[in-house]
């Protein structure tokens, strides 16, 4: 019967009609729509169950505690950002790893893990890292590819690394703790840090041609000089960043309550600064409502369609199809997986996470590791992390890396295609190699949540 | 220009204002909501006094928030779209994508939420629905009558943008510059976009 596949032609329908460029938002919300009426039409549905989806948007999406955090974390991020917080940090990490070859890429690799949450999404964060970084480096002599790997990968990873929006997004749709995903991504989030910082090190220690170090007269002059810097450039944000981490690892706060607390530092840091006018927070609001607003329209329009797709009976299908091949749980991992990575071709990971999870939460929660995950309590924890992990590499792999359209659109002129294909090679091999750890042992991910966390 | 086309351009712009200063007046409710999480925080550790108000507040900041805002974001043009093969289209094809995108899917989506809404919101009041908790807050229709209020707001936007896709696509060639199309630009990635302008 072609009525069972209604779920089916409903996806494909998302997939055509997202290329138009119309906002995803919307096009979840008409298509979602478009198939209840159809439903409707067929006599499979009454006419007032689109009633429900309402009281699903208000229920799951308005009045959700945990929500709140994220537009605190975007409030935060983007107040670091435009009160020049930001810029003095990467000015500051610059001239503290000056004597470093490779310092300027050391330095926005961590900028890039402190400053995703301005943005929430990737294609933001990748754009931003580029304006502020590239520049600089392409000036200074960086080897093209080098420089412009360096920015792609740390844009990407700034999103998985806590205080992460995307995480708190995960830990809502798969019912889960957003503290327990946080500790769970810490290690992770290091790791691919650490990979990067290593590969970097190497690298440019063997060939220094490839990264220039900065000029003596740009760093300040005497002790004294350098310890103010110090004390006014990099410890306010590194503390706050720790106090907000370190109330929700330590247990005093719930990430909602450490997101309030987020935003009221980094205002406070603002307006020590002396960078806190009128004019600074009716901007830093506006442009924290715009984001917020988008994520949160493309969560209400997903409501409406993973609605109506259960509706129409889309989790029976996936269930009854993944019965069918007999896959077991590697196997609906390795499926899932897969598609996770293609799907990163083209779209940003809020799509991905808020269309595909609903679809695959049901499914998920029933997988059976034991045996694999030493903490049978937390293997949903574990696959949002694989998920996350994944994430990372799906945006930065030719022909279709997401974050590498981005880059090229903002990038300075000079800088071809070709040099960011050929810069995130080796990330994307230390992305697998994180992603192939974190799989083969789950306790990467869960030691932290299983000794600290519920 | 002919007298209809301004005219129409004029209520379009008009509509979009409406959204954009409703938007932009509830872009400052973030200050309220980190105050109130404050408060509740620093009155939970340090006074032990739990309050399921306060937490309740934080979250109708949260949905009054972002419910006025999903309007003011099209008018923007913030909301994410698919760019890989948009960013090709030439004006005219953006604006039949807006055009179409509007009538079919925006409005009726809209105009289903506010349907369902209304009586969802209507139901609250008539029932005088509260919190759940005995602590929490009352009247539940005013956060409800909000969802309705953002989707009316969402509609206005898009009826503004129909509207000048629809003039750009089929009126006077002297009316295009003012319905923006020719200059639509990806906006998404803003604030890199701004910041590099700035310094």
């Amino acid at each position: 019967m072609l009525i069972e596949y209604l779920p089916l032609f409903m996806f494909a329908a998302l997939a055509v009609l997202l290329f138009s460029g119309y906002p995803v938002a919307f096009v979840l919300g008409g298509v979602g729509l478009g198939f209840w009426l159809l439903a409707v039409g067929l006599g499979l549905e009454n006419d007032r169950s689109f009633f429900l989806v309402v009281g699903r948007i208000y229920g799951g999406v308005v009045s959700n505690l945990v929500l709140v955090a994220i537009p605190m974390f975007i409030f935060m991020g983007t107040m670091l950002e435009r009160s020049g917080i930001a810029r003095d940090l990467l000015h500051c990490l610059q001239v503290l790893t000056r004597r470093m070859p490779g310092g300027l890429a050391l330095s926005v690799t961590l900028l890039g893990v402190i400053m995703a949450a301005t943005t929430g999404i990737i294609g933001a964060s990748v754009v931003m890292m580029t304006l502020l970084a590239l520049p600089v480096m392409v000036d200074r002599g960086y080897d093209k590819p080098l420089a412009t790997g360096t920015i792609a990968a740390s844009g990407t990873l700034g999103i998985l690394i806590p205080p992460s929006i995307m995480l708190v997004v995960m830990a809502d749709l798969l019912s889960i703790s957003a503290g327990t995903l946080f500790l769970a991504a810490v290690v992770p989030g290091l790791l691919l840090s650490a990979l990067y910082l290593l590969y970097l090190g190497t690298r440019t220690a063997l060939n220094p041609a490839l990264a220039p170090p900065m000029a003596v007269h740009e760093a300040p002059e005497g002790v004294v000089a350098m310890v103010r810097m110090l004390l006014g450039g990099v410890l306010p944000p590194l503390a706050l960043i720790a106090v907000v981490l370190g109330s929700i690892f330590g247990g005093v706060a719930t990430p909602t309550e450490a997101s309030g607390i987020g935003a009221v530092g980094a205002t406070v840091l603002a307006a020590l600064k002396g960078k806190l006018s009128l004019a600074t927070l009716r901007d830093v609001a506006e442009r924290s409502a715009l984001t917020g607003a988008m994520l949160f329209g493309l969560f209400v329009g997903a409501t409406a369609f993973s609605y109506v797709f259960t509706l129409l009976g889309g989790h029976e299908l996936i269930v009854a199809g993944v019965d069918a091949v007999g896959a077991g749980a590697w196997g609906v991992l390795i499926v899932l997986m897969i598609t996770v990575f293609l799907l990163g071709f083209f779209f940003d990971w809020i799509e991905i996470t808020l269309i595909v999870l609903p679809v695959f939460a049901p499914l998920i929660q029933q997988l059976d590791f034991a045996g694999h995950v030493p903490y049978p309590q937390l293997t949903v924890a574990w696959f949002a992390i694989l998920v996350a992990v994944n994430l990372q590499t799906s945006f930065l792999t030719p022909p279709f890396g997401f974050a590498l359209f981005y880059m090229k659109g903002v990038a300075p002129a000079g800088v071809r295609i070709q040099h960011i294909y050929r810069g995130i090679v080796p990330f994307v091999l230390l992305q697998i190699l994180g992603l192939a750890a974190v799989m083969a042992w789950p306790q990467i991910a869960l030691w932290l949540p299983a000794k600290y966390g519920g | 220009m002919t007298m209809a086309a301004a005219r129409l351009l004029t209520l379009a712009d008009g509509l979009s204002a409406l959204v954009t200063w409703v938007g932009r007046a509830a872009a400052w409710l973030a200050i309220p909501m980190m105050l109130v999480i404050l408060a509740d925080v620093v009155l939970r550790r340090y006074f032990v006094i739990g309050s399921v108000k306060l937490q309740e507040l934080e979250w109708h900041l949260h949905g009054a928030l972002f419910l006025l805002c999903l309007g003011y974001a099209y008018a923007r043009d913030a909301h994410v779209r698919i760019e890989l093969v948009h960013e090709r289209f030439p004006p005219a094809l953006k604006a039949w994508v807006e055009l179409v995108g509007c009538a079919a899917f925006l409005l009726p989506y809209c105009g289903a939420i506010l349907y369902f809404g209304v009586d969802y919101a209507w139901l609250a009041f008539e029932r005088a629905e509260v919190s759940a908790s005995q602590t929490g807050l009352g009247a539940r229709w005013m956060i409800k009558s909000l969802l309705v209020v953002g989707f009316a707001l969402l509609a206005a936007a898009a009826l503004s943008r129909l509207i000048k896709a629809a003039v750009y696509l089929f009126g006077p060639d002297a009316a295009r510059p003012r319905t923006g199309f020719e200059t639509m630009t990806p906006t998404q990635p803003e604030s890199g976009l701004h910041m590099a302008a700035k310094d």
